[in-house]
């Protein structure tokens, strides 16, 4: 592996070599660019990570050695090599002899990506029917070795399942399995565990290393998180705009960092081990239009380094010794510098209250926050709330099954404090979130909220506070109306509660974009025109337009790259720190969470399974789970230590219609004994605002090794 | 899948009755004394008044309700005032006639549309695509009426190949028996309904190219044709399933018009004829059924896809 652009095949080691590969996709009127010149290099038993944000091309460039791009896409020029065939114009009818055989594809979405209308065995079958020619109940016993192979248990009796009886981790095996059924020579995993918990997320790329090694496929992992790569990938590939911004070993490229984009990105992403008195870095601006051809680096107008020659003309590819390329005129020296951002400015002097405080204990009205028993009590309390949804078509003579979305959590938020709920998909966090807003209400249990009970409320004395209630809500493009102007969307909460005149209500929207670092003109636009962190920005504008005293923000930055991620996270801090906001803040991210938390709370099933300062939670966590939880989240850094498996969370969790009895986490817990079968633990102090429910709580040192 | 079924079953059986309660007091509102029109205008006051107290006419309407309810249940559809005819026996007569063309209509339709339908969704914005589309919205704006005459005027004037009145026999194969005769009836109910299936099965075709399983079945190799076999044709024909099933009543609606356009005597025609006569049991009687073949129209859709597609047990 001498060089990126591959010349080198001489020893057989080489399998796949893409060089000056291009793309161009016509939709309607316009054409878009995708691919830029790419040339990238894959050895035989390795894997090439290719990383990059949404619209670098990563994704186009599995397609295209797939051959299949979409509708009105076209190779334009270079070439792609496999194992010394060229793939760039072969038939159509030799390509499909290809894929499925030689070339195979795991998708993000396993719940679209399997035919909802067959059963998995036939699915799994068809290419070893198709490729092989074999009988079928040679491709069926094929399929069954398959599927036990990718560990799907019992598989005999799962061959006649259909996918949705299958979990979400089982599916994406089962896509694996009818993936590596013909025992291909490269696989393109295009973000396998993308759409998966965090907890699965590992085991499943655990599994595609295994059986990469035991059935000796090269790969390529196309993924959007550096963490992943940083475990997963032999080599990586740098994408921007098309381009490779850089390529090279992985543990060469970490610690090496040349190109300004690649070390922008690692700086941007927010860390467990992040200083959170720091703002974290982010990349100012948006990536480019690809429709647009630029003279000159890509990246040129987000580079604080970009001096006039990026910006005329294309730095060429510059191969360094191990084969490290990267194409930049000014590259960086060293590693990626990780925590060299500035302070967050502290709140203006004399508001009320004090947010300077890293944690939840600053001195806030209603005294130490978490203990909450003073006379004014905390701005928000949850006082047992359960909330259970029937369970799919409870018909008229269905019996009475119930989802347990909520089962009884209590905790509270203190003025100007920010509690983070953290949890896997489905423990109830995002129900919980609605409830604590009043858009939903409680089959039991309070949130109280000023002393008031807004679950008790009826829809009329409901209104009015509701201005001081409001939510930021994940996916900003389905919560913004497209058929509205962004200035009719902030002046709309204003207008409902009959704040001021038109006028006044424009006023104070353009006030507001500025707070959220949007400029006026964005008041005429339509939803569809801004980019996905803009419109997160509006919807963080929206929540804010009537000055709430609670602000609940269920997974405000999931849907965002990384490098508008940071800019978002960076405004709500500086938003909660200014305002005084109490505020609430949901997501599966733990370092999204952590960053933005004084307290944080871990859900698992319905329950709170530890609470504490932001803190005591990472730092020590006292419950199996959140130490899991943690351990299960790749670092963007291919030296730091690899849990030790036994501290993983194995498996996925169980129904919320049927939970286990006793502790609900023991189904999935090392640790688990009988007693934790029998009884529930309830939530018991480790520490004065540290609580944690479990028999068999983890000391401070066994859950730091 | 059983509890499922029998679950479905309760519930459409509750809305038999719901129907069967709402239609009845309406047509009581309508005419609550029977007498005045078995026995005409002028038939004395007294004499009518006999007659409703004779047949329990003058009795409360839920007890006419719930006695013509237990009759129902032994079959008994009551007896037509004018035609002096059991109406069970009329309308079976004619049920099997109608349900025969419906049938025939619906079949060809289905022929046509589902494959034009695929096709148009494969080959989207192709010219093909265009003029089915285009042709789709002229026949589907068009009155079932005029197509019939127009149909006439085509292939019955200009073109004499087949006859403008359809077959009088009385056996219901008479599709089968005298194609000829029945052709132009079937032809205008089909039409109609090609323009409604073919737009129907391209959306579903098109929602489900877009789905990810399809680029998978693409990344195993296998060739587009297969593709739409395989995995496309299933999943894309189960909305054109629950479409049907809920379409069977508006058929024999269709019936009402190209029936009597085509002067054939099916179930249309004889409610065209009992609505001009005010023979209110053969009304009463066939709405309920139209309730009837709605009701189990949906009640063997909802099965049909649930076997089907297996994810509807869960959530139904």
């Amino acid at each position: 592996m001498s060089t990126a652009d591959g010349s080198a095949n001489t020893d057989g080691i080489r399998l796949l070599t893409i060089r000056d590969l291009s793309v161009e996709i016509w939709r309607g009127d316009r054409i878009v660019r995708p691919v830029r010149g790419v040339s990238l290099a894959l050895d035989r038993g390795e894997t090439l990570g290719i990383v990059g944000e949404t619209g670098s091309g990563k994704s186009m460039t599995g397609l295209a050695i797939m051959g299949m791009l979409p509708a009105g896409g076209r190779i334009t020029a270079g070439s792609i090599d496999l194992d010394g065939r060229e793939l760039v114009g072969l038939p159509a009818a030799r390509y499909r002899a290809i894929r499925g055989n030689d070339v195979a594809m795991v998708f993000q979405d396993s719940m679209t990506a399997l035919n909802p209308t067959k059963r998995i065995g036939e699915q799994v079958a068809e290419p070893v029917r198709l490729h092989r020619g074999a009988s079928k109940r040679e491709a069926r016993a094929r399929a069954e070795e398959m599927l036990a192979l990718v560990g799907l248990p019992r598989p005999a009796e799962r061959l006649d399942d259909f996918p949705h009886q299958l979990s979400g981790g089982m599916r994406q095996r089962v896509m694996i399995a009818m993936a590596l059924v013909c025992e291909p020579r490269l696989v393109i995993a295009d973000e396998p565990t993308t759409a998966l918990d965090v907890t699965v997320q590992a085991e499943i790329l655990d599994l595609l290393d295994d059986l990469r090694s035991r059935l000796g496929m090269s790969m390529i992992l196309v993924t959007h998180d550096m963490g992943v790569i940083a475990r997963h990938a032999d080599r990586v590939g740098v994408m921007y705009a098309g381009r490779v911004a850089e390529t090279g070993p992985t543990s060469e490229l970490f610690a090496r960092t040349r190109h300004r984009y690649t070390q922008a990105l690692l700086s941007s992403i927010p860390s467990l081990t992040q200083d959170r008195r720091e703002e974290l870095f982010s990349i100012p601006g948006a990536p480019p239009d690809l429709t647009v051809v630029q003279a000159g680096c890509p990246f040129a107008p987000r580079c604080a380094a970009a001096t006039d020659r990026c910006r005329a003309e294309l730095p060429p590819p510059v191969t360094e010794a191990g084969g490290h390329v990267h194409s930049c005129w000014h590259p960086a020296e060293g590693p990626a510098a990780r925590t060299r951002a500035r302070l967050v400015v502290p709140a203006p002097a004399g508001s009320g209250p004090t947010a300077s405080e890293p944690t939840g204990s600053g001195p806030t009205a209603s005294g130490p926050a978490g203990s909450g028993s003073t006379a004014s009590g905390p701005r928000l309390r949850v006082v047992d709330l359960r909330r259970e949804h029937p369970a799919g078509g409870a018909g008229l003579f269905g019996g009475r099954r119930t989802v347990k979305a909520v089962s009884g959590v209590s905790f509270e938020v203190a003025a100007g404090e920010t509690f983070g709920l953290v949890g896997e998909s489905g423990c109830g966090k995002s129900s919980l979130g609605r409830m604590l807003v009043a858009l939903d209400r409680p089959t039991s249990g309070e949130v109280i909220f000023d002393g008031e009970p807004v679950t008790r409320m009826s829809a009329r004395a409901l209104g009015p506070r509701r201005t001081e209630l409001q939510m930021m809500f994940q996916d900003s493009n389905a919560s913004l109306d497209p058929r509205m102007r962004i200035g009719a969307i902030l002046r709309e909460p204003l207008a409902i509660q009959g704040v001021g005149t038109r006028a006044q209500r424009t006023a104070r929207a353009r006030e507001l974009l500025r707070d959220v670092g949007l400029p006026a003109s964005v008041l005429e636009r339509y939803p569809h025109e801004l980019s996905g962190g803009q419109r997160q920005r509006v919807g963080l504008a929206r929540a804010l337009a009537l000055d709430p005293k609670v602000l609940v923000a269920d997974e405000p930055v999931s849907a965002l790259d990384v490098s508008i991620r940071s800019q978002v996270l960076n405004l709500m801090r500086r938003v909660q720190l200014e305002r005084g906001l109490s505020s609430v803040v949901i997501s599966h991210d733990l370092a999204v969470v952590r960053y933005l938390a004084d307290r944080v709370g871990v859900m698992y099933l319905g329950k709170l399974v530890e609470t504490g300062t932001t803190d005591e939670v990472y730092g020590s966590a006292a419950h199996p789970y959140t130490a899991g939880l943690l351990a299960a989240i790749p670092e963007a850094d291919p030296g730091a230590p690899r849990a030790p498996a036994a501290a993983r969370v194995r498996g996925e969790p169980p129904s919320p219609v049927d939970p286990p009895s006793g502790c609900r986490f023991r189904t999935r817990c090392a640790l688990a004994t009988a007693l934790c079968a029998q009884e529930e633990p309830p939530l018991t102090p480790v520490t004065g605002t540290h609580h944690v429910a479990c028999h068999h709580p983890l000391g401070r040192e066994e859950s730091r090794s | 899948m059983t509890w499922y079924v029998l679950r479905r079953l309760a519930v459409s059986l509750l809305v038999l009755l719901g129907i069967s309660a709402v239609v009845f007091l309406m047509l009581h509102l309508v005419s609550d004394s029977p007498g005045r029109v078995v026995l005409g205008q002028r038939a004395s006051p007294e004499a009518v008044a006999d007659f409703n107290r004779e047949h329990g006419f003058d009795r409360p309407v839920v007890a006419q309700y719930v006695g013509y309810l237990g009759r129902l249940l032994q079959g008994d559809l009551g007896r037509s005032y004018k035609l002096n005819e059991d109406v069970g026996t009329l309308l079976a007569r004619n049920a099997g006639r109608s349900a025969m063309v419906s049938l025939a209509g619906l079949v060809l339709a289905l022929l046509i549309a589902v494959p034009l339908g695929i096709l148009q969704a494969v080959r989207r914005n192709s010219v093909v695509d265009r003029v089915a589309t285009a042709a789709s919205y002229v026949l589907y704006a068009t009155p079932s009426f005029l197509l019939g005459l127009l149909l006439i005027a085509v292939f019955s004037q200009t073109i004499p190949i087949f006859p403008a009145e359809a077959s009088q026999s009385h056996s219901p194969w008479v599709v089968f028996t005298d194609p000829r005769a029945m052709a132009l009836p079937v032809i205008t109910l089909a039409v109609t309904s090609i323009a409604v299936f073919a737009q129907y099965q391209r959306s579903a075709a098109l929602d489900q190219l877009g789905q990810d399983y399809i680029r998978v079945a693409r990344a195993k190799g296998l060739p587009e044709r297969l593709i739409l076999t395989r995995h496309l044709l299933r999943n894309a024909c189960l909305p054109l399933v629950m479409l049907v099933g809920t379409l069977v009543p508006t058929l024999l609606a269709g019936n009402l018009i190209v029936e009597s356009l085509f002067n054939y005597p099916g179930l249309g025609l004889l409610f065209l004829n009992s609505l001009q006569r005010e023979d209110y049991p053969v009304l009463l009687a066939y709405t309920l059924i139209g309730g009837v073949l709605t009701v189990a129209g949906n009640f063997v859709a909802d099965v049909v896809v649930a076997a089907a597609d297996r994810r509807i047990e869960l959530s139904a």
